[in-house]
């Protein structure tokens, strides 16, 4: 005779399914824009000089399909039996009661990311010069990202979890440092040359 | 070249497909065999909250047998004193 042996917190997952999907799509968002900003880096920074045109693509499309995730990660929310938020508690920072940071700092960088990766199209409009600028914020949104669910997420504590963002996120962590630390120093005698002395200064009469 | 750009599409699509699933597979059985982290913890919780009040309550309720049994004890010399106390209140 076989005796099973039942975990007394073992849970029916049917009215848990929005929650689950809501999790499983804000995992998937976390993975794939990590990838995306080590794609971006990699081109931005001139690292990977060959097949440029394949990481644009590659980058292109992991950026739409973390934004499809983060949609995703934000509606399914909505039929969570639990939390029971409204439209505007999961879109307008700082309304939700629920951890009112953290989730703030999720929906901010949602909006930055949507904001930021879809100004690709309207790039001629913008300016290219302008457009590279403000596209350099969508690193800054996914650090936010990053935060968002190491401070807020369920599995934040979980060994599979942090191993998997790990794999992807130290990487795109560790060429953001490098990018910042090489802008810096190239940075100084750029301002010096577009700085120059008054003295140098052509007089322009108005 | 274009036929490129759709093959890394299709496996950026199957990749974000596949990591959703794989999340979603984890999460799955992790809530269905009962180590799902936020239920966990609210076990705990309220575990910790049912036994602060078992011994709140168990705690009261030696407290109160004590009292039963003090007062039984010095039932007589209450009733006896009790009855100068009110003389004393009176006057």
């Amino acid at each position: 005779m076989h005796t099973i042996a039942l975990n007394p917190l073992a849970t029916a997952v049917g009215p848990h399914l929005f929650w689950i999907t809501s999790r499983a799509a804000g995992i998937a968002a976390l993975l794939l824009a990590s990838l995306s900003v080590c794609i971006g880096l990699l081109m931005g920074g001139r690292i990977l000089k060959a097949h440029r045109p394949d990481l644009r693509v590659a980058h292109e499309a992991l950026s739409l399909a973390t934004l499809a995730a983060l949609v995703v990660h934000g509606l399914t929310l909505l039929g969570d039996g639990y939390l029971h938020p409204s439209l505007a508690d999961v879109a307008i920072p700082f309304l939700s009661g629920y951890k009112t940071f953290w989730t703030s700092l999720g929906i901010v960088a949602f909006w930055t990311l949507l904001v930021l990766g879809l100004s690709y199209y309207a790039r001629n409009r913008i300016g290219v010069q302008r457009w590279r600028k403000l596209h350099r914020f969508a690193a800054l949104a996914w650090v936010l990202g990053l935060a968002h669910s190491l401070g807020e997420g369920t599995d934040a504590g979980q060994a599979w979890f942090l191993a998997m963002v790990a794999i992807v996120a130290v990487p795109a962590l560790a060429l953001l440092l490098a990018r910042l630390q090489r802008s810096n120093t190239t940075s100084a005698p750029v301002s010096r040359s577009v700085d120059p002395a008054p003295a140098a200064r052509p007089s322009v009469a108005r | 070249m274009r036929r490129r750009a759709r093959r890394i599409r299709r496996a950026v699509a199957s990749l974000a497909v596949a990591l959703f699933a794989t999340a979603f597979l984890i999460v799955y059985v992790q809530l269905a065999s009962g180590h799902d982290p936020a239920l966990v913890a609210n076990a705990a919780k309220r575990h910790a909250a049912t036994t602060s009040t078992t011994s709140t309550e168990a705690t009261s309720t030696s407290a109160t047998e004590a009292s039963t049994a003090a007062e039984s004890s010095s039932g007589s010399e209450e009733s006896s004193s009790g009855a100068s106390a009110v003389t004393t209140s009176q006057s």
